[in-house]
């Protein structure tokens, strides 16, 4: 279980952003930027709470 | 449908079929069929990745949700990239480096066969209802557009996907979800721009927005807790985060996707793909469901979306009545959505309380007759019907065909990796460790060939149980959240928990089981809390049996 197949023979760095926590950092920061303009977007154009349905 | 829509249609369906095998092409081994000898780009991955959870479904359902429920239901993915992280971290190296065929032969590494039994035998069970569910959506579609039986569509549905799976296995599998994905990405945009140009003159694209959050339909963030509501912030961001962790990290049907990597940065720049695209691909296709609503706004729709339920409905007593109302209603809220968007552009803020207010009140009123009428036809459910209906009746010959080929494309590529994974389960983790330990590599791969068709033919005799439930995306959800939690606490153990032995994580399964069916049954816990639950109790139960209490993060590091 602990031998490296033929396969993968090292953990390649990304091909962007030089480490692989520099992309997981870039990923939740991506995530937090889509919830805020989610959200902007929602209370521009909603004038308060209205019908469901 | 027109000869147009028949030819874009039959021709796209030629082309995806045969564009699989030709990529498939060559002398199959075992390997090369179920895992394409771990030749696979980053970008074929992630695609394949996306097509496979992106079912007909995924277009059918969510468009009419988002229609009669806002949009909300994006939410349900914010905890989506959280997990890729997290299996990029985790599931990828540890698979690779284990050098298995399934998520489940390293659960054999790790504790025992009897806990790699019963995990592959919950995806079986689970998975194959999936499979059912998923080749409904589409075969509802040719329903409508053939005015055939549903059962005929499912039968030539799964027949056509069982076919090229069966022939080409995960290579053709793959590189069709790729073109699949390009058809659906084509579609997508197709029907927003068709869904905006369609509105009245008066009506401009701001406008559409605006009527669209004037009835609550851009509520795509909603940050207050509930623990009974399905879709808010938290829910999302932890609920849909334990769910996306156990789809991606244990559900075969995915994991086969990127045990086919060339290298583990290909499998996480896959992941990763993922992650940065399927929240604004599932704001998008709600985006197009609010759309259909605002045009349903100037264009009376039916009372129900359902033909079938609708005819239905037309000879009670009570219909003429309801109707009128429905019709009232409608008038109602088409004046009162000019007036909205005239005095808003007026610059009237004063102005817009009234019409708004009518607005709101006539749509209540739209929603009143609607319920009403589902409860004259018995119940039913047209939430799936809704953007079929849209497009149609009221999109372009041409464009009709090429939506109705997206609906296939998604269709066929969640098929085709659903039952190419269960039968990868079937043969990898039962077959060959019961039955044929011994078999030679040809055998292995007629078996897999056989499983392949065996687990298409289950699909279709399944698909019936897509009738009797409501919303079809919800559906799917649920039937995965009751075992979800179960299979990630399990795989959280074998990745964090190195003291806890077979024992342990066999009984902690089954309590956890037991924790999220007494859940679904006995309370209105919101099902994207099941996975969290459950995940939680196994890891309690096991770790109370194992006598074991301090995680070491050793193991992922491998």
């Amino acid at each position: 279980m602990t031998d490296r197949p033929p396969w993968a023979p090292d953990d390649d760095p990304p091909p962007f952003l030089g480490t692989w926590p520099r992309v997981y950092a870039a990923v939740v920061i991506y995530l937090a930027l889509l919830i805020v303009l989610f959200s902007l977007f929602s209370r521009s154009f909603s004038p308060g709470a209205g019908a469901g349905g | 449908m027109s000869p147009i829509d028949w030819a874009v249609l039959v021709l796209w369906l030629l082309f995806t079929i045969f564009y699989g095998l030709y990529k498939a092409r060559g002398k199959a081994t075992t390997e090369s069929y179920l895992l394409a000898g771990k030749t696979m780009p980053w970008y074929a991955m992630g695609l394949s990745i996306m097509a496979t959870q992106a079912s007909a479904i995924t277009f059918i359902s969510t468009t009419g949700q988002s229609y009669v429920d806002g949009m909300r239901f994006v939410q349900f993915y914010f905890g989506l990239p959280l997990a890729m992280v997290v299996l990029s971290l985790t599931a990828v190296p540890l698979f690779h480096r284990a050098k298995v065929y399934t998520a489940y032969e390293y659960l054999e590494q790790r504790f025992d066969r009897k806990t790699r039994f019963l995990v592959s035998a919950v995806f079986l069970l689970q998975r194959g209802l999936g499979a059912g569910l998923a080749l409904y959506a589409p075969a509802v579609v040719l329903s409508i557009v053939l005015g055939w039986p549903e059962t005929v569509t499912t039968v030539v549905m799964g027949t056509l996907v069982i076919a090229y799976t069966t022939l080409g296995g995960i290579k053709a599998v793959t590189w069709s979800d790729v073109q699949q994905m390009v058809v659906i990405f084509a579609g997508l945009l197709v029907a927003v721009v068709m869904a905006v140009i369609s509105l009245p003159a008066q009506v401009s694209f701001m406008d559409a927005i605006y009527l669209a959050g004037a009835a609550n339909k851009l509520n795509a963030v909603v940050t207050q807790f509930d623990w009974d509501d399905r879709y808010n912030l938290w829910s999302g961001l932890i609920g849909g985060a334990f769910l996306a962790m156990a789809y991606f990290g244990t559900d075969q049907s995915q994991v086969q996707r990127y045990l086919t990597g060339r290298s583990i940065a290909q499998s996480r720049l896959s992941l990763i793909f993922n992650a940065v695209a399927k929240i604004p691909m599932q704001f998008f296709i709600l985006f197009i469901g609010t759309m259909v609503f605002v045009f349903f706004n100037f264009e009376r729709p039916p009372v129900l979306f359902q033909p079938a339920d609708h005819k239905k409905i037309q000879s009670h007593a009570a219909y003429g009545e309801l109707d009128s109302r429905f019709q009232a209603a409608y008038d109602q809220r088409k004046q009162a959505a000019l007036e909205y968007l005239n005095a808003r552009r007026n610059g009237d803020l004063a102005g817009q309380r009234a019409p708004l207010g009518a607005y709101r009140a006539a749509q209540e009123r739209i929603v009143d007759a609607r319920a009403e009428a589902a409860r004259l036809a018995g119940g039913t459910n047209d939430t799936n019907y809704i953007f079929l209906s849209f497009v149609i009746n009221y999109l372009p010959a041409g464009v009709v065909g090429l939506i109705i080929a997206v609906i296939f494309a998604a269709a066929m590529s969640t098929i085709s990796g659903e039952i190419n994974s269960l039968a990868t389960v079937t043969i990898m983790d039962l077959y060959r460790p019961i039955k044929a330990s011994q078999a030679a590599d040809s055998h292995l791969l007629w078996a897999s060939r056989a499983a392949t068709v065996f687990w298409g033919l289950y699909a279709v005799l399944f698909a019936g149980v897509g009738r009797r439930l409501g919303s079809l995306i919800e559906a799917v959800n649920i039937v995965g959240s009751l075992f979800y939690g179960g299979m990630l606490g399990m795989f959280v153990l074998a990745f964090f928990f190195p003291a806890v032995r077979a024992r342990g994580a066999f009984a902690g399964v089954l309590a956890g089981e037991a924790a999220i069916f007494y859940c679904f049954l006995f309370t209105k816990i919101s099902f994207l809390w099941y996975n969290v639950i459950g995940c939680l109790v196994v890891i309690a139960v096991a770790l109370l049996i194992s006598g074991a209490s301090r995680p070491a993060l050793s193991v992922a590091r491998r």
